[in-house]
């Protein structure tokens, strides 16, 4: 089901806006991240799509239906809880058939729908089981059939993944990839870590403060980063970022005088600053020391200095003393300029959203 | 070493507060197998030279205890059932639920409980009599239908739920009433059993209140039914410690089946009953 937010803001106690003017169309079908630091509002977005909370102003649409004036028990999502919040006093299968009992499904339906669900997520060995003798990767999935039960148009995860450890929250991402391509369910996925949102999602919603950042394809929001929030955010290692006034006169014949003028921050992503000219994506060359250089295996990580401040680049195709000087060839691509605002004036493609 | 004294220092002063809590019991079992004199005999007996077990048939036909029995068991039920009911919608309310004036009137309640149950036998008699309740089944119970000691101890374990669970039975199509009693109500299990034990037991062992709002034999209960061997002529201690063990034989037989979930109750909340 498409989501549609419409000027939404909220604020829990009436004095402090928590989220402000959210504008967004989340197609159907698409499994979408919220992502964004710790406090930024994302669970808070997710209680107002499931209707647990009410926007202070603005509307929610279902397709085409406002739903702004729901609660929560007709809006019929599915949704996952950062916790799980399974019901501790019931079995595996009791807990999936749950939603299915309150919609007053007859009970050996019910139990062949939840047996099927159990199987979907991979616990059918598990059902008897009370969800505290399950490891956290198990109850995760409990939870997803759970959501999945009453076959919702919308599923919705709260940080789902953010209990388990490395190798299975991988795991386990590609497992709610799958299911959701196999259910087709519209999923709305949340997360503060950018790998998971970048491996998983379609679109990825960056959210600060209660803003939203920017609304896009993954790279899209590598390439184009619509600001310099998202250009830090986005990117590992993380792009380095100086003052305009950090230069003297390197980039006067490269950039367009009018943007220059406007330009506050500069944004160069380590991949690229290269110690060798690539030709025609090369936009300008800067002369840097050598402070520290690092090599393990086929990867070469060195630091610079430049005019007094730090750069880090992996693009170095020669082994570097301590101390010595290097030109580097600033390429086109992962080099932007921005505003006071932090808005992007100067590089990716100006047009991309 | 030092380790070792404390554990042994521990375990005596476990033990003898174990024996001071019991003595009392004892006494009363081994006088309910004294003869009269033995009763009253200083220094004090602790063992009779002949149990009188006949003590016990004897105290059985003094009074019809099987009427008190079956009042003491109807009075403590219903009270307990029903003080549970209003108590866990108020734990609820108090717990979940956003109303004007919610803050106000826990305090206000919270306040009652420092009122002793004692000052309040007068008010409440004459809020009966004024009903025209004195006397009745009605007198034994209603009063006690309402416990604010046990809505706060159940609000105190709602309140430690998570409130991901309760977004959770909304989400899964849940009403409140239906969160309230199907998930709420069995994950607290272990308080309620505890409030639940401790209300039986005051109720079972109620003396002062029965005593004051009845006078009819049939409807008098157990422990008001205890008077029967004080007379003008004196008390007869061998038959009313006969009938005292039979009295409190059925909370003994409850505690001791429910003492974990008493005490796993009580303590959660960090109360004493
Ligand atoms: N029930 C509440 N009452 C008042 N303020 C709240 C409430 N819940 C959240 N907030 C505030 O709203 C802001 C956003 O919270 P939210 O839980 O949506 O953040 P989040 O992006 O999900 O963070 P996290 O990644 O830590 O889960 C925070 O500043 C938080 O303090
Ligand atoms: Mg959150």
């Amino acid at each position: 089901m498409e989501v549609t937010f419409k000027d939404v803001s909220l604020s829990y106690d009436g004095s402090r806006e928590i989220l402000h003017h959210l504008n967004f169309t989340i197609p159907e079908g698409t499994l979408v991240s919220i992502l964004g630091p710790s406090g930024c509002g994302k669970s808070t977005t997710l209680m107002m799509i499931s209707g647990l909370l009410a926007p202070t102003s603005g509307k929610i649409f279902f397709g085409d239906k406002d739903v702004t004036k729901q609660d929560a028990l007709a809006r019929k999502v599915g949704m996952v809880f950062q916790n799980y919040a399974l019901y501790p006093h019931l079995t595996v299968l009791e807990n999936i058939m749950f939603p299915l009992k309150m919609a007053k499904v007859k009970k050996p339906e019910r139990k062949k729908r939840a047996l099927e669900l159990a199987k979907l997520v991979h616990v059918e060995d598990q059902i008897n089981k009370k969800p505290g003798a399950l490891s956290g990767g198990q109850q995760q999935r409990v939870a997803i059939a759970r959501a999945l039960a009453k076959e919702p148009s919308l599923l919705l995860l709260d940080e789902p993944l953010s209990n388990l450890d490395a190798r299975l929250r991988i795991e386990m991402r590609e497992e709610i990839r799958r299911i959701q391509q196999e259910t087709g369910v519209t999923t709305i996925f949340v997360t503060h870590d950018q790998d998971e949102a970048l491996h998983i999602s379609d679109h990825i919603m960056v959210l600060n403060n209660g803003d939203m950042q920017q609304f896009s394809s993954a790279e899209t929001l590598y390439d184009n980063p619509s600001n310099l929030f998202v250009a830090k955010f986005i990117g590992e290692p993380v792009i380095n970022t100086l003052e305009i006034s950090d230069f003297q006169g390197e980039l006067d014949q490269h950039v367009p005088a009018d943007i220059l003028k406007n330009a506050v921050s500069v944004g160069i992503r380590p991949e690229a600053l290269q110690d060798h000219d690539s030709g025609s994506d090369t936009i300008a060359t800067i002369e840097t020391t050598v402070k520290e250089f690092e090599k393990y295996g086929r990867e070469k990580n060195a630091q610079l200095d430049f005019h007094g401040k730090k750069l880090l680049t992996t693009e170095i195709e020669n082994n570097l003393e301590k101390d010595q000087k290097l030109t580097l060839y600033l390429q086109k691509s992962g080099f932007y300029l921005f505003d006071q605002d932090g808005k992007r004036i100067f590089g990716g493609d100006q047009d991309a959203k | 070493m030092k380790v070792k004294i404390a554990m042994v220092l521990r375990y005596v002063i476990l033990i003898l507060g174990g024996i001071i809590m019991l003595m009392p019991f004892l006494w009363m079992l081994s006088t309910s197998l004294k003869t009269q004199p033995e009763t009253v005999k200083i220094p004090p007996i602790w063992i009779p030279k002949q149990l009188q077990f006949s003590n016990y048939i004897d105290a059985f036909k003094a009074a019809p205890f099987a009427q008190y029995f079956l009042n003491s068991v109807f009075v403590t039920t219903v009270t307990t059932v029903g003080q549970l009911f209003t108590s866990i919608l108020a734990a609820f309310a108090f717990s979940r639920l956003n109303f004007y004036g919610k803050n106000i009137i826990f305090v206000i309640f919270l306040g009652t409980m420092m009122v002793p149950v004692e000052m309040l036998i007068i008010p409440n008699f004459v809020t009966l009599s004024k009903l025209h309740l004195v006397n009745t089944y009605a007198a034994l119970i209603v009063p006690w239908l309402a416990s604010f000691f046990t809505v706060f101890t159940l609000r105190q374990n709602f309140q430690s739920v998570p409130d991901q669970l309760y977004y959770a039975a909304k989400i899964d199509g849940a009403s409140d009433w239906h969160y309230l009693w199907h998930v709420l109500v069995p994950i607290s299990k272990s308080t309620i059993t505890a409030v639940t034990v401790l209300q039986v037991i005051g109720s079972w062992n109620s003396f002062m209140w029965p005593l004051i709002v009845t006078n009819s034999e049939n409807l008098r209960t157990l422990p008001v039914g205890l008077q029967a061997f004080t007379g003008d002529a004196g008390t007869n201690y061998a038959q009313l410690m006969a009938a005292s063990t039979f009295v409190i034989l059925p909370m003994v037989i409850l505690y001791l089946f429910l003492q974990k979930y008493i005490i796993a109750g009580i303590s959660k909340t960090g109360l004493k009953g």
